[in-house]
């Protein structure tokens, strides 16, 4: 029993928070003036319809057939039409049919249309099945002339036409509101709904339809617009209503046949039209705006990858380190920023430094949001829009990479330093053959004929240890899983034989036992090609498995680095014992999963002392001061005091 | 492949059966009697009658509608009950105007609106974007008849460019042809090319954003080869539901265009028939253009079934 009060608490808890977000709604809705203009143009259209007779300034049926075809004047703004009528009042008495025909459309439509729509998506079954081949048929004839049929049978007039665009709404809103009712079924306040035993038509219309309401009323104010649009085509047609109501379609009309004598004729409701369906689409587009939040912008914002220009400060040759024969990558005081605010930027990755040798697999731990996969990604040149690097420098062999112009930069991603990801089936091209998409590498920077690529292709793929790579070639993605697509991503990482690998998560969404098999292969080919790795993880046991060194990386600064051994079992940094701590295997002996307390919080709450400060609980007033100096490989002033010893 | 092309193509034709029965029967929901609208008020019940049973009307409805759809089989849609004539003669005469008008648009539409929706979709947030953002907006707004009529006075009447109308058939002169359409495919696509540049526009966004595209990327494969090798192909899979659709409205809205430019098409026809209640004649056209639909959603079934190795049947 106790159960069911807890679940059914759960949809009013829903509900208030959807009351809250339509608060929120309101305001991002007034924030925008573009939208408020919409609005208020949508209340003066309603008003025009319903003033008409006020504000009218002739009789729209009073003939003066002295001034027919008249152009613009100052009693008729508008000029007059063939039978000497006033255009204005025409105009204003047709903003009257138009707002009246398409809402009694849009209201026939939803009226029908919702409440069919949320029985056939919640019951479903044999219903649903049948309703959507009925639904089907309709579609198949085009919604004008499907329009026009049902007019054919209802005859002439403006309800007529109402009914007639209300029907193909209806199938419209029903296809929708089926959809929608279908996705929310699934969830779990509908579930709780139903084991409290409440009604169906409660379930319906009083949890389920307030949750879908927000695309609906999207819909509803586009559907407003291409209802008048499709009613002045009707009457345009010649299928409208009697020659004494103005509308803009037969208005229209008289413009075509009398364009030759008086072409000014066609301007007025054409342009109402215009501004009538812009109105509603305007609407449309902020309310789905403003009820999606910000995502679409910041999807917007993460679109594609460039890099910065120019580093702004150089660093000239070998400024002391002493770099050992072995050593491919050397990466230094790398420094990725965001522009944030008005003017200002943030950085998210400050004063990296980190190098790799060959034959080394490199762990670079740390949470989500501390800056692994943004190294990756910098080190390639590859920082998402807008960042930039800022400043640095990133050695390989004898280039920076840093210096180098994209163009120059793709000749040695790909083929000198390559990169895997976490999401290997998302990492490939739905579309292409694993085989097309594994030769182009290697005709991309070896020249490789086509045939030859193939070649290679196959023989690639069985080195991963793909079976039948023959055959395997022609796959596309889908019909590969996801240890398999791990295998070609890393096929195609090595095709051209690189010097370092950068592998962002590679085993992360994979079965445990698939992670392990991966995990060999890289090593294994990390030995075949003497490279470098630089393994980007989250999971200490992975690191303890395979790595060499780790580097340990927490908001956007590495705060420990050393050999793998050390790190795992003497860690320095307080952070370090706190991932360490983390590692699931401790659960037996700890009772229950631990975690790191807290989350890495977001770059501009990035204090200037030590960044870990908020979290740790050693911190004390002289870790704030000032930012912390990587010293005998640990970012922490209190190192030697804090002595950590791993239990074994 | 060739699985799904019979597939579709079985699909099609019971779709097309279906729709051929409902016709029918919204049809013969309608109050009005053609009889009476024929002969006039003042005929008598027994020239009623004879013509009744001359039209079959009298026989019961499943008859009326065997016969009906045995006769469209072999391409015979009945009779005009105004002008006698058969109404597969008709339509033969105006399917080549309604085709050249709407392949046109549809071809228009999507070409315009792939470009436009391309250009766009590569320079997000930059001038050219904007500019195709809001002139997407404006053409989704701008009725497409209002602007043939406008188009027509300026380009037609004033600069005399085009024909301001009526249809030259193809075979009596093809540079007449192309003139005479060239205004009318215009007006017909503006809403379609508007629908697909902003869809496409969005999807290349998607594209080159997608994590496939970072990997390629990482893999040092230059920009212009991926714009060229993965953009199109994937962009397009989203996109083709989206030109089918287009393409409906394409059809929906060519009778208005029709009447713009003084086109006698499928469309005139059927206008005619719903003003008449000339129900033969009216049957014959819904089902041309329902055919027309499912023959463009045919092909789109295939055009994915090309593109996308994902919907194919193993």
């Amino acid at each position: 029993m106790t159960d069911v009060a807890v679940q059914v608490a759960e949809p009013s808890a829903d509900s208030s928070m959807a009351r809250d977000s339509r608060k929120g709604l309101r305001w991002r809705l007034l924030g925008q003036p573009l939208t408020v203009i919409c609005f208020a143009g949508i209340a003066v259209l309603i008003g025009v319809a319903l003033f008409a007779p006020v504000l009218a300034p002739f009789d729209p049926n009073f003939a003066d057939i002295a001034h027919r075809l008249k152009g613009p004047s100052s009693t008729h703004w508008l000029g007059t039409d063939v039978l000497g009528r006033d255009s204005l009042s025409r105009l204003l008495y047709g903003a009257r049919t138009a707002v009246v025909t398409s809402f009694e459309a849009v209201g026939l439509a939803i009226i029908v249309g919702i409440p069919f729509g949320l029985l056939i998506g919640y019951f479903g079954g044999w219903w649903d099945r049948l309703a959507m081949r009925a639904m089907d048929i309709l579609q198949s004839i085009p919604s004008l002339i499907f329009a026009l049929a049902v007019i054919a049978v209802l005859g002439r007039g403006a309800n007529q036409i109402a009914i007639a665009v209300a029907i193909v709404f209806a199938i419209i809103l029903i296809r929708i509101t089926r959809g929608l009712a279908l996705r929310e079924r699934e969830l779990l306040y509908v579930d709780a709904a139903r084991v409290s035993g409440l009604a169906s038509s409660r379930i319906l219309f009083r949890e389920i339809l307030p949750n879908i309401v927000g695309p609906l009323i999207v819909e509803t104010a586009i559907m407003l617009g291409s209802a008048i649009m499709i009613v002045t085509m009707l009457s345009f047609l010649g299928l409208g209503l009697n020659a004494d109501t103005p509308d803009w379609g037969s208005m229209l009309d008289d413009a075509r046949q009398y364009q030759a004598m008086q072409p000014f004729m066609a301007l007025p409701p054409g342009l109402a039209i215009m501004f009538a369906v812009l109105l509603f689409n305007f609407a449309g587009d902020s309310l789905r705006d403003a009820l999606m939040g910000t995502q679409r912008s910041q999807a917007l914002r993460r679109r594609k990858t460039t890099r910065s220009t120019r580093p702004l400060t150089h660093f000239g040759g070998n400024n002391g380190t002493t770099r050992t024969d072995a050593e491919v990558l050397n990466v230094k005081d790398l420094c990725v920023a965001f522009p944030y605010g008005k003017k200002g930027s943030m950085e998210i990755l400050s004063g990296v430094e980190f190098s790799l040798r060959r034959g080394e697999v490199v762990g670079l731990v740390g949470e989500s949001g501390s800056g692994k996969s943004m190294t990756g990604l910098a080190t390639l040149g590859l920082v998402p829009t807008p960042g930039i690097i800022k400043r640095g420098e990133i050695r390989l062999g004898d280039q920076n990479l840093i210096a180098m112009s994209d163009a120059e930069l793709n000749k040695v991603r790909g083929s000198e330093i390559a990169m895997i990801f976490q999401d290997s089936v998302a990492g490939l091209s739905p579309v292409h053959t694993i085989g097309q998409q594994l030769a182009e590498p290697l005709q991309v920077h070896q020249g490789l004929s086509k045939q030859d690529a193939a070649k290679r292709a196959v023989e690639l793929l069985s080195l991963v240890g793909i079976p039948d790579a023959a055959r395997r070639i022609h796959d596309y993605p889908h019909q590969f899983s996801g240890g398999m697509a791990q295998r070609a991503m890393i096929a195609m990482a090595l095709s051209c034989g690189p010097k370092v690998l950068l592998a962002d998560e590679p085993t992360t969404a994979l079965d445990v036992t698939i992670q392990a098999q991966v995990l060999d292969l890289l090593g294994d080919l990390t030995l075949k090609f003497d490279m470098a790795v630089l393994l980007i993880t989250h999971d200490m046991g992975v690191v303890a498995e395979t790595c060499d060194r780790v580097l340990v990386m927490y908001a956007g600064e590495i705060v420990e680095e050393g050999s793998a051994i050390d790190v795992l079992t003497r860690p320095q940094h307080p952070y370090s014992r706190a991932l360490l701590a983390a590692t699931p295997r401790n659960e037996a002996r700890v009772g229950h999963l631990p975690t790191v307390p807290g989350t890495v919080p977001p770059p501009w709450d990035w204090p200037t002392g030590c960044r870990f400060s908020p979290r740790c609980p050693h911190a004390r007033e002289k870790c704030l001061a000032a930012p912390i100096p990587l010293k005998n490989g640990v970012r922490c002033i209190r190192a030697d005091e804090l002595e950590f010893a791993h239990d074994p | 492949m060739r699985r799904l092309i019979a597939l579709r193509l079985a699909m099609s034709v019971v779709s097309l059966l279906l729709v051929a029965g409902f016709t029918f029967s919204l049809i013969r929901l309608s109050p009005a009697d053609p009889v009476v609208l024929a002969l006039g008020e003042g005929a008598t019940a027994a020239q009623k009658q004879e013509l009744r049973r001359q039209l079959g009307l009298d026989r019961p409805l499943a008859v009326q509608f065997s016969s009906w759809i045995g006769g469209v089989l072999v391409g015979d849609f009945g009779q005009s009950i105004f002008t006698h004539r058969p109404v597969s003669q008709s339509i033969s005469d105006a399917l080549p105007v309604t085709l050249s008008l709407v392949s046109g648009g549809i071809v228009l539409a999507v070409v315009i609106g792939i470009t436009l929706g391309f250009i766009a979709g590569l320079r997000p947030g930059t001038w050219v974007d904007r500019l195709v953002t809001s002139g997407v907006s404006l053409a989704l707004a701008v009725p497409g008849f209002w602007l043939a009529l406008l188009l027509g006075l300026w380009l037609a009447v004033t600069w005399r460019l085009f024909p301001v109308a009526g249809y030259t058939p193809l075979s009596e002169n093809a540079l007449h042809w192309t003139q005479g359409l060239v205004l009318p495919c215009l007006a017909l696509s503006v809403h379609g090319a508007a629908v697909i540049g902003r869809h496409m526009r969005g999807v290349v966004i998607d594209v080159m954003d997608s994590p496939f595209v970072e990997a390629i990327r990482a893999r040092g494969t230059p920009r212009s080869l991926i714009v060229k090798r993965y953009v199109l192909k994937n962009a397009l899979v989203p996109l083709l539901p989206v030109i089918g659709i287009q393409a409906a409205v394409v059809l929906a809205t060519s009778p208005v265009i029709e009447k713009v430019f003084v086109l006698p098409g499928v469309g005139t026809l059927m206008v005619n028939a719903v003003v008449s209640s000339d129900f033969m004649m009216l049957q014959g056209t819904i089902l041309v253009f329902a055919t027309l639909l499912i023959i463009v959603n045919l092909l789109i079934d295939i055009g994915l079934g090309i593109l996308d190795p994902r919907i194919r049947p193993q």
